[in-house]
């Protein structure tokens, strides 16, 4: 089983020049963790908008567990899916235990359970001091810690990240990736979109390289680096696939 | 249920750290409303609790200016002053002080008025008496070139509605001495001819018919409408609850932008549960908002020295129309939270549009005074039915049935607005 699968995905968004997506086909098997990777402008966070069902394609499709994503299913995927936003998606004057205690009671979670949740995640992220501070004075990593608590109080069986670790300092990153490696370890699916390839090197199974609203070339990270004698790590494989124009 | 409670919940924490928020929702009507009694009750009083002072320069002494003068002492509108300083005022000196704005009025009452008024009366029962085969036996005085008049003199700067009405006024003295003296001459005239019936004869009513003002409420005040705070505390009521419109923007805005709003977009349940907790909350505050500035014309603005506002006799129908009108502005605000991209646009446009729908909409100057293309424009205004409504329950005494044509106009435009910022955010989806 696959924990996505897209084919032939395309997105052309109204009064765009150029399409997002051109015909996109990649899988991922379940339980591993994924990286989406690809320059700026490669159509990432369309094809995780689409998985989402925030977009929907002009072509091709989408399936999560294998289940299409059409309107008709779309409830049945959020359940299964956990997004972690690359903004801090949260109410900057709300503390951390109100934002997500309103998360939590938006996904049907109440009372005593729904607490006991809370704070057992806000103390696996180290932040069970600062549960009643307003998520507005938090440091960068501390919101991007609480950013990730709000996606999994479901439990989602498909977490995707875009940018977990942006702009936040080692010990933070450091905090994240052994958490996405626990919540894989627990048969969980993880799919994370990162510019950081050393750091998508390190942790995930598989990779998928895109550009252009295309693949370019998809395999575990050892894989390809072995593929071509000149590249020594993912960042030469990335570069290889993706040449050295700076992209806007 | 729990996703509208725990948005409802959501919503009054962030407003209630938001204390500029809080200020634009609650201080500053409140301000406005107290401000804008105050500054209006003056042309409100104009021509009736606000007493002018009037010069008068009585050359005649006869009963024409007593008249005048206990006829304007008595509509209680005006204070009669015929000297100043102990000395009798002279028409130059009145003529003066009018033209420099110290009074608005001046009345000259020429010499021989009166006498002038009894010869007429006594011309007219003489001509009646001869026409009857009876003596003319009253005297005339001889036919003069000049025709007397009472001069007035108005300050440049009065109104010419004031103007107006102080002719209309001295019109009607005139009349009533002309007619009081006819009428004294033919009875005199007639106990000339039969002096036996002199104690017997009946005195000549002079009004037959009469003016009776009655209202067609239930117990409501006649002048209600004509006081400062009548219209404006529901009218300001009305443009401060719109103004909802800023806060619910800046905060559909702001959710779109740091991703909350794809957040909750993503959790399984129907965003519309989210949706109508927030408009509960905002419906909420709206009705706060308009009991807390009744309160003000209630119980502040007589401490003032202001009427106290009047709230008719349903209050059910009052709180259905304040609900009625939170749910438009609170979907105005949605529909402008979802049509603009960035606060500043949002919170631009909203507040212009505001303001125009109230000036359109009755809520400066009442529409009934503007010209007729601008009432049918005003009449398209949500917020001329909601002061219509209002003005229905608390001025007409009126029922919920008086106020449901407005409520459903209400009612319909916020759910029109509501389904069109469904159809925007739909098409971002695409």
């Amino acid at each position: 089983m696959n924990s996505i699968a897209v084919k032939d995905l395309q997105k052309t968004y109204a009064g765009a020049l150029t399409p997002s997506l051109q015909g996109l086909s990649c899988t991922f098997a379940e339980g591993t963790i994924a990286g989406l990777l690809g320059p700026n402008g490669a159509g990432k966070t369309t094809t995780i908008s689409i998985l989402c069902g925030l977009v929907e394609p002009t072509g091709g499709t989408a399936e999560i567990f294998g289940i299409p994503q059409t309107p008709a299913n779309r409830e049945a995927i959020k359940r299964a899916i956990g997004v972690v936003p690359q903004q801090i998606a949260l109410f900057p004057q709300l503390t951390a235990y109100e934002n997500l205690r309103y998360f939590g009671n938006l996904y049907g979670f109440s009372g005593r359970p729904l607490r006991e949740k809370i704070m057992q995640h806000l103390e696996a992220f180290g932040l069970e001091k600062a549960a009643h501070k307003e998520t507005g004075r938090f440091s960068g990593g501390m919101k991007r810690r609480a950013n990730i608590i709000a996606s999994i109080l479901h439990e989602p069986k498909l977490l995707v990240l875009d940018e977990p670790t942006a702009g936040v300092d080692v010990q933070s990153r450091s905090m994240i990736l052994q958490f996405l490696r626990e919540y894989n370890a627990k048969g969980n699916s993880v799919i994370y979109t990162s510019h950081l390839l050393e750091e998508a090197e390190q942790i995930c199974e598989e990779v998928a390289i895109i550009d252009e609203g295309k693949l370019v070339t998809q395999g575990a990270p050892s894989d390809l680096i072995g593929r071509h004698a000149h590249c020594r790590n993912l960042e030469d494989v990335f570069l290889h696939y993706t040449g050295h124009a700076v992209r806007d | 249920m729990l996703r509208i409670i725990a948005t409802i919940r959501k919503e009054w924490l962030l407003l209630r750290r938001d204390k500029a928020g809080l200020a634009l929702l609650f201080a500053m009507p409140l301000v406005l409303i107290t401000v804008m009694a105050l500054i209006q009750d003056a042309p409100f009083r104009d021509y009736q609790e606000v007493q002018f002072d009037i010069l008068t320069v009585d050359k005649d002494q006869g009963r024409l200016g007593r008249y005048i003068r206990e006829g304007l002492q008595a509509s209680g509108q005006f204070q009669v002053i015929d000297s100043l300083n102990g000395q009798p005022v002279s028409e130059e000196a009145a003529k003066e002080m009018v033209g420099e704005g110290k009074y608005k009025i001046s009345i000259t009452i020429p010499k021989g008025a009166t006498a002038e008024i009894v010869s007429n009366a006594n011309k007219i029962v003489n001509d009646i008496s001869k026409r009857m085969g009876l003596p003319a036996q009253l005297p005339v005085k001889a036919l003069s070139n000049d025709s007397l008049a009472v001069q007035l003199y108005f300050d440049p700067a009065a109104k010419k509605a004031f103007k107006s009405a102080i002719h209309q006024a001295l019109d009607n003295f005139l009349t009533q001495v002309e007619t009081d003296l006819l009428l004294e001459r033919i009875q005199l005239q007639l106990r000339n001819r039969d002096s036996t019936q002199q104690d017997t004869f009946p005195a000549i009513r002079l009004k037959a018919v009469a003016l009776r003002e009655t209202s067609v409420g239930e117990g409501k005040q006649i002048d209600v409408i004509s006081n400062s705070v009548q219209h404006n505390v529901p009218a300001w009521s009305i443009f401060a609850m719109f103004f909802i419109v800023i806060p619910i923007a800046g905060n559909m805005i702001r959710e779109r932008e740091d991703g909350s709003l794809v957040r909750m977009k993503l959790i399984p349940g129907n965003y519309l549960s989210v949706l109508s907790g927030k408009l509960l909350f905002f419906v909420g505050i709206c009705i706060v908002q308009f009991y807390l500035m009744i309160m003000v014309g209630l119980y502040l603005l007589p401490q003032l020295g202001l009427p106290q506002l009047q709230l008719g006799v349903d209050h059910l129908a009052g709180f259905l129309v304040a609900a009625s009108i939170g749910v438009t502005a609170t979907a105005y605000g949605i529909l402008i939270g979802s049509v603009f991209k960035t606060p500043n646009q949002a919170l631009n446009f909203g507040a212009v549009s505001i303001v125009i729908l109230s000036a359109i909409g009755g809520i400066w100057i009442p529409l009934e005074i503007m010209p007729e293309a601008m009432q049918h424009i005003g009449r398209l205004s949500p917020l001329s039915w909601g002061l219509d409504a209002i003005n229905d329950v608390y001025l007409r005494n009126g029922h919920i049935r008086y106020v449901l044509p407005d409520l459903a106009k209400l009612l319909c435009c916020g759910g029109a607005m509501l389904v069109i910022a469904a159809m925007v955010e739909q098409r971002r989806i695409g």
